[in-house]
């Protein structure tokens, strides 16, 4: 090692002290910095490992599972929560219903999860275009509650415009043309295809759109 | 024991060194020191509120809640009913507000009197540095209470850190555990380490490096020391005057604050309830309104570039706000001078500067209008959106122009008649200094 040598010079063990090369040192100098370089990248490396650890793994429990062919629509909230709501207990055009799927089998609610927020109205069929109305059942539609905007539930429903509104924003959805968006949200709800089966909502579908905040906009806007 | 003491730590040379170092005096210089009184009492508090809170969501049977809540909402109650329990976490909230709007008026004064020129760029960064960390230490302690309110607000957050391209998700996933919402158990613990203990100790060392950049470099001077004493600092020793009118400084504050507090409780988690499928209507606080106008007027477009979106999340919530902070920061740098900046310069005699400073003012007014973009709307039935989104829009613009040249025109007009005055009488009108 170059340190040696240099050592020895130091403790006078040689007689005669040479003069260092100046190429020596410059090599020396840059064996370090290489050194010096890789060791700061590598520990740059190994916290962004270390930090990557800190994304938590997602964890799918009963209740978290995805919406899926079949779940019956239960309400998320009130005293009726965990109950499959009965389409003839809706009232046409006068509320929304925040709804959770729930597992046929398993009767597991799947509520933990945000994005399995679904919205359930049951409106005049004759004023639903052709598309929300093929989706429909007897004037029920179910669309996905989270905005597409910021990821708010859109729990509220404004009954003179039968629009659904999201508080968050401002975000305005038609659930009489496939949850078309009308203000801030970039692009409609997700309509979810469902039958009325024993006097229970049950999901018969894929939704329409992926469920979630999306940023693109690739559809026309109206603006109201 | 003062001479034991002085034998071992030499405090006769920190007396002559550090203590009786002269500090000038000018009212405006006590924004800085409130901001650092909001942030001793927000510490304060804060330990009191940490002893008593409960980081988890684990479901708890509480009085008065048919169905069970989570426990951080549980212990935000029971903080609540504790002897001043209530007035202390509102201390706590309004000093957070409080150190913010400090720390945001300290910047201008010093931004207006042109003290952040060489040598002291470095801590006008620092000073930046300290406001951004400030505002997002508040962010993170939206969460905590766990109510139905500071959930949705923060998911708002949540959504616009997502929308940064590339790293937005992994980001937001780093800072709320995975994915922000009511049945995350994760979330909770992550804001609470994060609020309590690594932002306020970033807060703490850059506090540190501010002042003891301040001490070193020393603090400009009323334009009036160069009279009185040219080449030298004219104020009062830190000790004991400059410590005393601190001190009393700091018991106003804590006095005033205190009754705030205990005359508007803030937050009252128990009228929001816990958190629900329901969405409760959220304005954001002063400091993040403008941005949520901003976000309100955006058109929807988008651009992708290399699999990641640019959207009007990012464009409002996360670009916007990072041009105007880099912009803030070059501030010092784009206009450079040799000499040493020792005196403050006043705001009447650098009409562009002052105008500039109104000017962005004015900007934030008017995208915090914009922000109340749903209330004219629910005002007036018969606007249409597009039309009033065309109306902020030209506010926005045109409003901070505006600003500008009325401004700059006036300043000229007023220090061209004062130079007059000065030629006519031989002094400038103590006023002015």
């Amino acid at each position: 090692m170059a340190d040696h040598d240099h050592d020895t010079h130091a403790h006078g063990h040689e007689a005669a002290l040479e003069p260092e090369a100046p190429e020596a040192h410059a090599t020396r100098r840059a064996v370090l910095q290489a050194a010096i370089g890789m060791g700061a990248g590598a520990a740059v490396l190994s916290t962004l490992y270390v930090g990557a650890g800190l994304i938590p793994k997602k964890e799918i429990t009963p209740d978290r599972e995805p919406i899926a062919q079949g779940d019956v629509l239960v309400y998320s909230q009130g005293p009726k929560r965990g109950q499959p709501i009965n389409p003839a207990e809706l009232k046409p055009g006068a509320e929304m219903i925040v709804a959770y799927p729930m597992n046929p089998e398993s009767q597991v609610v799947k509520g933990a999860e945000l994005k399995n927020t679904l919205l359930v109205m049951k409106l005049d069929p004759g004023t639903l275009d052709a598309e929300t109305a093929k989706l429909a059942a007897e004037g029920v539609v179910v669309y996905s509650g989270v905005c597409k905007h910021l990821g708010c539930v859109v729990s509220n429903w404004v009954a003179d415009k039968q629009l659904m509104l999201c508080p968050c924003h401002g975000a305005l959805y038609d659930p009489k043309e496939s949850g078309k968006a009308l203000i801030v949200a970039p692009k409609p709800l997700g309509q979810f295809p469902i039958k009325l089966e024993n006097n229970r909502i049950v999901i018969a579908g894929e939704p329409t759109r992926p469920i979630g905040v999306e940023a693109a906009t690739d559809d026309g806007i109206r603006r109201v | 024991m003062y001479q034991w003491l002085d034998e071992r730590l030499d405090l006769s040379r920190l007396n002559t060194k550090f203590l009786r170092k002269a500090f000038p005096v000018h009212h405006s210089f006590f924004l800085g020191e409130i901001t650092l009184f909001a942030f001793v009492v927000l510490v304060l508090t804060g330990i009191f509120l940490t002893l008593n809170y409960e980081p988890s969501t684990r479901p708890v049977k509480i009085e008065g809640y048919n169905d069970p809540v989570p426990a951080a909402y549980a212990s935000i109650l029971y903080i609540d009913s504790l002897p001043f329990g209530a007035v202390l976490r509102s201390l706590h909230h309004w000093s957070a507000h409080i150190m913010i709007a400090a720390a945001f008026l300290h910047m201008l004064r010093i931004h207006l009197t042109g003290a952040y020129k060489k040598p002291r760029e470095l801590n006008w960064l620092i000073g930046i540095v300290l406001l951004v960390l400030a505002i997002v230490t508040a962010f993170t302690g939206y969460a905590l209470p766990f109510d139905n309110y500071a959930l949705t607000a923060t998911g708002i957050g949540y959504h616009i850190g997502e929308a940064a391209p590339w790293l937005g998700k992994a980001m937001s996933a780093i800072l709320f555990a995975g994915e922000l919402e009511a049945s995350n158990t994760k979330t909770i613990p992550r804001l609470f380490s994060i609020h309590v203990l690594w932002l306020p100790l970033l807060l703490l060392a850059m506090i540190g490096a501010h002042l003891l950049l301040m001490v070193k470099q020393k603090h400009t001077q009323p334009k009036y020391a160069e009279k009185v004493a040219p080449g030298r600092i004219l104020g009062v020793p830190a000790m004991p005057q400059q410590a005393v009118m601190m001190g009393v400084l700091f018991l106003v504050y804590v006095a005033v604050t205190t009754f705030i507090a205990g005359a508007f409780l803030a937050h009252p988690v128990e009228a929001f309830g816990p958190p629900t499928p329901n969405t409760p209507s959220v304005k954001p606080d002063w400091y993040f309104m403008w941005i949520y106008g901003i976000l309100q007027i955006l058109p929807q477009w988008d651009l992708k570039i290399l699999g990641a979106n640019f959207g009007p999340q990012f464009v409002g919530g996360i670009l916007v706000p990072t041009l105007i902070i880099l912009g803030a920061m070059a501030i010092p740098f784009l206009e450079p001078q040799k000499e040493k900046q020792r005196y403050l310069e006043l705001p009447s005699q650098h009409p562009r500067r002052t105008s500039f400073v109104l000017a962005m003012l004015m900007f934030y007014i008017m995208a915090t209008l914009a922000g109340y973009k749903i209330d004219f709307l629910n005002a007036n039935p018969n606007l249409s959106s597009g039309t009033l989104i065309a109306i902020l829009w030209v506010l926005l613009i045109v409003a901070p122009i505006l600003t500008y040249i009325i401004s700059y025109i006036l300043m000229k007009a007023a220090y061209r008649s004062r130079e007059v005055e000065i030629e006519f009488t031989g002094r400038a009108s103590a006023a002015d200094d």
